[in-house]
Formats: C-alpha cells, sequence, structure tokens
C-alpha cells in the first residue's frame, strides 16, 4: 500500500502550525533573559566564592547549560499557567 | 645481554627535577630540597664516560638489594665486596664475579681502586666502618639509620663537616617523587597548616631469618637484639620520622612513648609494638605506631593540615573541602546538589557516631606510580632507594655532597634513639641541648 495515500499522510486533513514572528521574538526574548539569570548567577557564585572574574568567560559551558534549565523551567511554568487560565476560561464559559 | 646494558634506573626522577626547575615556584621548591639540585639528565651526561668504582660492605639480603640495583646504574661498578659471614659474600660474589671478596672490611678501605663503599652492615657496625672509611678517604653510602648511639650519631656529624668526603644516609623517601611532590605540595599550602602527623607501619611477620646454627643467631637475628639494634623506631620510624621533620621543617622538641614485646615473645630484646608521641614547640604532634603482629593498617605516612591531608605513602591527598579548586559556579551548583539531595532527619537520635568521611582521593603525581605496601623487610622496588643510590655514585665523581642528606638522618635518628629511651624509661624526654645541631628548627 501506498502510504503517501493513507489517511495519516492525507495534507488536506492535516492542521498547519503558524508560528508568528512576534511568538518567536517572545521566545528569544524569555531566552535572552533566562541567559542574563544564568550570568548574574556566574557572577554571584564569583562573588560568594571569590574565585577569579575570568570565569566569567571561561565556565561560559555551565551558564549554557543553567540558560537552557532556566528556560526550560519558566517553558513548564507557563504551560501550567496557561492549562491553569485555560480551565478557569472554560468554567466562566459554562 | 650484559646487565650494564638495562635501562638507567634514575632517568624519569632526573627528568622530573629538571621539569620542576622549569615550572613556577620549582626553582624555589629545588631551593628548600637542596639535596635534589644535582640530581638531573644534564649532570648524568657529564659523568656518563666515567664508573665510580664501588665496595659493598655487608652483603646480606640489604646489600644485595643495592647490588642489583647497580647493575642499573651505568656509571657505578662493584670492585669489592665484604661480609664476615661467608654464604652472603658467596652469593654476592655469584652476582658480580669480578669483584674482589673479603672478610675484613679495613682489607677494603685499603684499596686504592674504591672511590665509595655502601655500608650494609647491622646497625652497631654503622659508625666504626664510617668513620674508619672517611679516615681512608672514601666516600660513603650507609643504610639508615645513622648509628647505634646518639654519641656515635653526633661523632659522624662533627667529623662529616670537616671531611671532604661525600656522605649519603639511604633516606631514600627524599628520592622518591611521590614524596618530592607530596612535600612540595604541603609546603605550597594546599592543605593548610599542618595541625599534626600520623605514621604507623603493620606487619604481621616475626623478624627472623632462619639461622643454618644457633651460634649465629645474634648475628643473622641482629635485629632482634639491643646490642645491635635500635629494634623497630632505627629500622621503621628513621624513614617516617624524617618524612615529618621534612613537612614541617622542624624538630619535636620532646617525646614519651610506651613499648612492649606483645606476641612474639621467642627470647627478642627489642620492642614488638610500640606508640610515641613526639611534640613540637607549636603543639604539631607525631602519632607514631609500629605493631608486626597485626598487619590491617599497612604502612603510611599521613601528614594533617587544616585544609586536608596528604598520605605520601600511598601517593593520595584528601581536601576537607573537596570544592577547593573548582569554579565558583561549580561549588554554588554542588551546594544547590547538597541542599536538594541531602536526606533530612525527621524523627530519631540526635547523636550520631562520627564514623570515618569517605573522602575523595587525588593522586599526588598524575602519571602511574610506585607504592610500597610496607611488607618486604629487604626494600620496594623503584623507591627511591635507587635512586639515591645512582646519586651518590654520580657524586663519588664529581665529589658534590649531598646537602641535608647527613642533617636529615641525624636528626630522625637522634628522633628514634629517644623515642628508645623515652620507652625505656617510660618518661617524657626532652632533645638533648649537646645533640642539637645549627640546621635543626624547634
Amino acid at each position: 500500500m501506498d502510504l503517501t495515500e493513507s489517511h495519516f499522510f492525507d495534507r488536506t486533513k492535516m492542521k498547519d502550525i503558524v508560528i508568528t514572528a512576534q511568538r518567536i521574538k517572545k521566545e528569544l526574548y524569555i531566552l535572552l533573559g533566562c541567559f542574563a539569570a544564568a550570568c548574574t548567577l556566574n557572577a554571584i557564585s564569583i562573588i560568594l566564592y571569590k574565585t577569579p572574574w575570568y570565569e566569567l568567560f571561561t565556565q561560559i559551558g555551565y551558564v549554557v547549560i543553567i540558560t537552557v534549565c532556566i528556560y526550560l523551567l519558566v517553558a513548564l511554568i507557563r504551560v501550567v499557567v496557561a492549562l491553569l487560565v485555560k480551565l478557569v476560561t472554560s468554567g466562566k464559559k459554562r | 645481554m650484559s646487565r650494564k646494558e638495562e635501562k638507567q634506573v634514575d632517568l624519569s626522577l632526573r627528568q622530573f627535577i629538571k621539569d620542576l626547575g622549569g615550572i613556577t615556584g620549582g626553582a624555589a621548591l629545588l631551593g628548600t630540597m637542596p639535596w635534589l639540585q644535582s640530581f638531573t639528565p644534564d649532570k648524568l651526561k657529564e659523568v656518563a664516560k666515567e664508573k665510580s668504582r664501588i665496595a659493598i660492605i655487608g652483603t646480606g639480603s640489604r646489600g644485595q638489594y643495592h647490588i642489583h640495583n647497580m647493575f642499573s646504574i651505568q656509571h657505578a661498578e662493584i670492585v669489592a665486596l665484604c661480609d664476615t659471614y661467608a654464604p652472603n659474600l658467596e652469593a654476592a660474589a655469584a652476582l658480580v664475579p669480578t669483584a674482589k671478596k673479603y672478610s675484613d672490611y679495613r682489607k677494603v678501605l685499603e684499596l686504592p681502586e674504591v672511590d665509595g663503599v655502601v655500608i650494609a652492615t647491622p646497625l652497631n657496625w654503622h659508625a666504626p666502618i664510617l668513620l674508619d672509611a672517611l679516615s681512608a678517604g672514601k666516600h660513603v653510602f650507609c643504610e639508615k639509620s645513622m648509628a647505634y648511639s646518639m654519641e656515635e650519631c653526633k661523632q659522624i656529624y662533627d667529623t662529616y663537616q670537616t671531611s671532604d668526603r661525600v656522605v649519603y644516609f639511604c633516606m631514600q623517601r627524599m628520592f622518591d617523587e611521590k614524596y618530592i611532590k607530596g612535600i612540595q605540595m604541603i609546603q605550597s599550602g594546599l592543605i593548610g597548616d599542618v595541625v599534626g602527623a600520623r605514621c604507623y607501619w603493620y606487619r604481621n611477620h616475626d623478624w627472623r631469618r632462619p639461622v643454618p646454627s644457633p651460634e649465629l643467631e645474634r648475628s643473622i637475628n641482629w635485629r632482634l637484639y639491643r646490642e645491635s639494634s635500635g629494634g623497630l623506631m632505627t629500622e621503621l620510624a628513621t624513614h617516617q620520622l624524617e618524612v615529618c621533620n621534612w613537612a614541617t621543617k622542624r624538630i619535636p622538641k620532646s617525646v614519651m612513648g610506651m613499648g612492649d614485646i606483645v606476641f612474639w615473645k621467642d627470647g627478642r630484646e627489642v620492642y614488638d609494638s610500640v606508640s610515641l608521641v613526639y611534640h613540637y614547640s607549636n603543639g604539631v604532634k607525631i602519632n607514631y605506631e609500629s605493631v608486626i603482629s597485626n598487619k590491617f593498617n599497612g604502612m603510611e605516612d599521613q601528614i594533617l593540615g587544616h585544609d586536608g591531608t596528604m598520605n605520601l605513602a600511598t601517593g593520595m591527598y584528601y581536601l576537607e573541602n573537596e570544592n577547593i579548586g573548582k569554579s565558583g559556579i561549580e561549588q554554588l551548583l554542588s551546594q544547590i546538589g547538597d541542599k536538594v539531595f541531602t536526606a533530612v532527619p525527621l524523627a530519631g537520635a540526635s547523636w550520631r557516631p562520627e564514623t570515618k568521611k569517605e573522602y575523595t582521593p587525588f593522586p599526588i603525581l598524575a602519571d602511574n606510580f610506585n607504592v610500597s605496601d610496607g611488607i618486604s623487610m629487604i626494600g620496594a622496588v623503584n623507591d627511591g632507594s635507587d635512586q639515591m643510590l645512582s646519586a651518590f655514585c654520580q657524586a663519588c665523581i664529581t665529589g658534590e655532597k649531598g646537602e641535608n642528606i647527613v642533617e636529615e638522618a641525624y636528626s630522625s635518628t637522634l628522633l628514634c634513639l629517644l623515642g628508645n629511651q623515652a620507652m625505656d624509661e617510660q618518661r617524657k624526654i626532652d632533645f638533648p641541648e649537646e645533640y642539637k645541631i645549627p640546621y635543626m628548627k624547634f
């Protein structure tokens, strides 16, 4: 059987997901915010543990990992908040 | 293959010392360990075409150990052998058939072709042979400890001061890479202020050798009798006390201790179990123990610092704060991790026994290195003895004295003899004024 003819690959029945430029911009801003937070954390740890300031650059690997972790954490919080908002609004409609 | 074709024994240590000279602080390190300064590959090249002619006096197990080591030293040759016990002399002669054989050491000292002698006799013979050798103009490499009594030690030290001959004592840890690097780490502050030292040597062996005839008991098992031996102190502790003084750059001002024959009640006169406390003027103490009827703890030389512990015998160090050396962010993450994952006791006893924490071991040397289990009575492989012998043979050619070696041997031997006195008299003994030398800092 030709798979392209099946129901799953019927392009007319598939829904397009549109990521707007505004949405991408927003996500980039959030990612930038996360990066700034990770850099601040690195700076705080340098002050706290009295380590050399060049660690701002040498520890960039950790900063990138922490950025991704914060971004994923923020994304999780946003999903939860969005779900809660959806629940509340659907409850009001009833 | 000729034995002399084997690889030069000490190249790795010589290169290690050369490399130390090239790194930051390395020159300062060599300044604190001056006996190593001439032990370089360049010096080896200088003496490559010459040979020091060596006589071995005392060809028992340790003497033969040195003979084997000498096969790998290209700038040395054994020209004479001497022992009063014929089987040992013959065994050594089988190893070096070209060497002349003697039963009287004075005949050896008369030989013009002998540049230096290696003394590997019982302890009570060290001083007479060494002093006669210096009088005869020979360079001397002598086994530890320095001598049988404090008077003899002082006599050797004073004679050496006025002699132009080279004298080495086999304090082999001074030529052991892991000890050299470990002491450098201690003195550069890695483990913080030194707050104590804990050294011990445990074996489970009677220390006896088989005797073919009863009249030979005291000469073959000389280690067991007070007329010829200082027991565990002069045979084992001397190395470990030397390391403690090397690390702390001080000499203890007093000692107290207890010694007993606990298990090997076989007619021996020296203790088979000793526990001593050596006390430095700043309050730091060496806790020393040696037992030869249990080997659970093995042999270790631990220098305890406020920030860590250096275990020189195993070549490992342990940090109290394991975050030292980590970046700020690593320390922060580690602290967060500790707080998140550490179990919080909700109920139960408010007191817990402070059992030993598992520390992360860090190696002193990056490359592979030898660790002795301390069990061999003859000597471990690559424990620094061979390198030290090579340095001595080099010095026989160049005439350069091994700086501080005699002083270190003198200090540690006196501490051993004072330890024996403290145990015999069951009282605290202060370091006697008459045996202090300018090298010692208390």
